[in-house]
């Protein structure tokens, strides 16, 4: 993998390909129809938010989010952090910290108050304590589920 | 959108450009009235003008670089001023070309997601026409040119298929391929062009692109996006674009595309004007390497749809064998796969312009042998229509030393219509002046 300097730019339609990659290293299964439905949802929304961080002219991770406010009893305009994921030959280099304040810094641009993210306790110890580092707190909001 | 102003055109010439859009994007209230269906909470579509505040006050590139950016077009010269309208003219012309083109073949769209996708799209190129116009309605050009900013809306409002002012715009639509290989290959170009157009020293122009910059991102995945879906089909021996159909209709647009940039030694004037950061030659270059980047990564989704078992090293591997070695495995061959033409393949401005170079660049000796290559690597129903019949007439005359090459590059197809969206829409003006009060006579 090479090594040189991490840069962010948006999420492009050229980048689905390689965010198939990071997903598969991640998740095991290539997934394109997910991902191309996915970063044409972002890029509707707003296609300057969601970012990508490149190293050497390659996606080696990505945040993708959006600006939503008046859900959930939450009338403050808030950035949410609905996906991401970092090449796991890219981990422990900061990607997803430069991501992380790339996107921060987006939120806080388009009027954002606060930043929401959901995670799971059991299966995503690891993220936690990446959002955690990040400076983010768990909050009185609940996840309620209905299975059907 | 953040820190964003809009306005709307005087009455008018937004009743014109509403009727124009009644024409020639008749599903307009059929977009609006699905628009929770295909973009559930995406901010509901405008025909209007949209600034953006905050940009950059300072001239950031040619000769200029430092000193502020011109808000009045009577602070140009009316040299900028000419350039400046030029490139108005040809983005008002390209936005309601391609309304014109896209609106022959809608409805032929296999997925009615696909379709809508278009047809926001078509909405946003008339939006984006509209914000051309507020350009040339919003400023006083008298100053500084001959043209006034209503004739020039009126002459663009008059344009169609045939008539516009890049050559891409002048092609007609035979299939919904069209439609979504012109969304990734053109409306591709036409970001460059905005983003280029950022920087403009004018002040009012500038503005206007992160909006149109931010609409046409989705364009440009409403073209990938079905492209991907339509290759992993192909690799599967299933649906109804199949592989050679889309290399075809690449053969067709990626040329067109590269036109659209201008001659490759051009562009040096923009620069100097601080109308535009890069000169012709270098934007080209950009954008085919984004181009052959998108082919890598569609003939590598066909490799992995072919063959759904190995991993995507293999298929990377398995790729590299196939298109770079030339070798067959599994039965998949580089015939299977998609290629861009070489760059001086099929040009019509520029250092190729008019050339008889086939697919790799290399010259055809007679213009028999290239007609027949162009039949076999165009899409049937385009190499046998008017406006590459045209270009065959043009390249004879070219060879025969009739016309000059550098003077074929001007000579637009002038597709005359026979017939017409509508009968109506032909020699009328667009824009009417509104009745004045009358005193009760009559």
């Amino acid at each position: 993998m090479p090594k040189g300097e991490i840069t962010l730019r948006p999420v492009s339609e050229l980048d689905i390909e390689s965010i198939c990659g990071i997903d598969e290293k991640i998740v095991g299964k290539d997934r394109p129809a997910e991902w191309e439905r996915r970063i044409a949802y972002y890029l509707r929304r707003d296609p300057e938010l969601s970012l990508v961080a490149v190293e050497d002219g390659t996606v080696v991770g990505f945040m993708l989010g959006e600006v939503r406010g008046g859900e959930f009893g939450l009338e403050e305009t808030s950035g949410w952090i609905e996906v991401l994921g970092v090449d796991p030959e890219c981990r422990g280099r900061a990607v997803g910290r430069r991501l992380l304040e790339g996107m921060l810094a987006n939120f806080k641009k388009r009027g954002a108050t606060a930043v929401r993210t959901l995670v799971s306790e059991e299966s995503q110890k690891e993220l936690l304590g990446f959002f955690e580092a990040g400076g983010f707190k768990s909050t009185p909001i609940r996840t309620l589920e209905c299975r059907l | 959108m953040e820190n964003v102003r809009s306005s709307t055109l005087p009455k008018k010439y937004h009743d014109a450009v509403v009727r124009w859009g009644q024409t020639f994007l008749p599903d307009y209230q059929l977009l609006l009235d699905n628009w929770e269906k295909f973009f559930p909470h995406d901010r509901r579509h405008e025909l209007c003008a949209y600034r953006q505040c905050g940009m950059c006050d300072t001239i950031e590139v040619g000769d200029m670089a430092g000193k502020p950016k011109f808000e009045r077009a009577s602070e140009m010269t009316p040299d900028h001023a000419s350039h400046l309208l030029k490139a108005i003219k040809a983005q008002a012309s390209t936005e309601l070309g391609s309304i014109q083109q896209h609106q022959l073949t809608l409805a032929r769209a296999p997925e009615e997601q696909d379709q809508f996708w278009v047809l926001r799209m078509m909405a946003e190129e008339l939006r984006h026409g509209y914000q051309m116009f507020s350009l040339l309605l919003e400023d006083d050009w008298k100053a500084v040119s001959d043209t006034k900013g209503e004739d020039m809306v009126e002459e663009v409002l008059q344009m169609r298929t045939g008539s516009h002012v890049l050559g891409a715009f002048n092609v007609d639509f035979d299939s919904f391929v069209d439609n979504i290989v012109f969304c990734a290959l053109i409306d591709r170009v036409g970001k460059y062009q905005l983003a280029m157009q950022k920087v403009s020293a004018y002040k009012p122009m500038s503005e206007s692109m992160p909006p149109m910059l931010q609409e046409e991102a989705f364009h440009l995945a409403t073209g990938v996006v079905p492209i991907r879906r339509w290759v992993q089909s192909a690799a599967r021996g299933e649906g109804y674009v199949g592989m050679d159909l889309l290399q075809k209709i690449i053969n067709k647009w990626y040329p067109r595309g590269l036109d659209m940039f201008g001659d490759e030694r051009g562009g040096g004037s923009n620069v100097r004007m601080g109308l535009k950061p890069m000169k012709n030659g270098e934007a080209a270059a950009q954008y085919t390497a984004e181009v052959e980047q998108l082919i890598g990564d569609l003939n590598l989704r066909y490799v992995r749809a072919r063959f759904p078992d190995i991993s995507r090293q293999e298929a990377q591997e398995r790729l590299a064998l196939i298109r770079d070695e030339g070798e067959a495995v599994e039965g998949v061959t580089r015939d299977d796969l998609l290629r861009l033409p070489h760059p001086s393949f099929f040009r019509r401005r520029g250092i190729y312009a008019y050339q008889m170079l086939d697919l790799d660049g290399k010259p055809v000796q007679d213009l028999e042998e290239y007609k027949k290559l162009m039949l076999r690597v165009l899409p049937e129903a385009y190499a046998t229509a008017r406006d590459t019949t045209k270009y065959f007439d043009l390249m004879r005359q070219v060879l025969a030393g009739e016309v000059k090459a550098q003077d074929a590059v001007h000579i637009l197809p002038n597709l005359s219509r026979v017939g017409g969206v509508c009968p109506c829409s032909r020699a009328v003006r667009w824009v009417v002046d509104e009745p004045t009060s009358g005193n009760g006579h009559g």
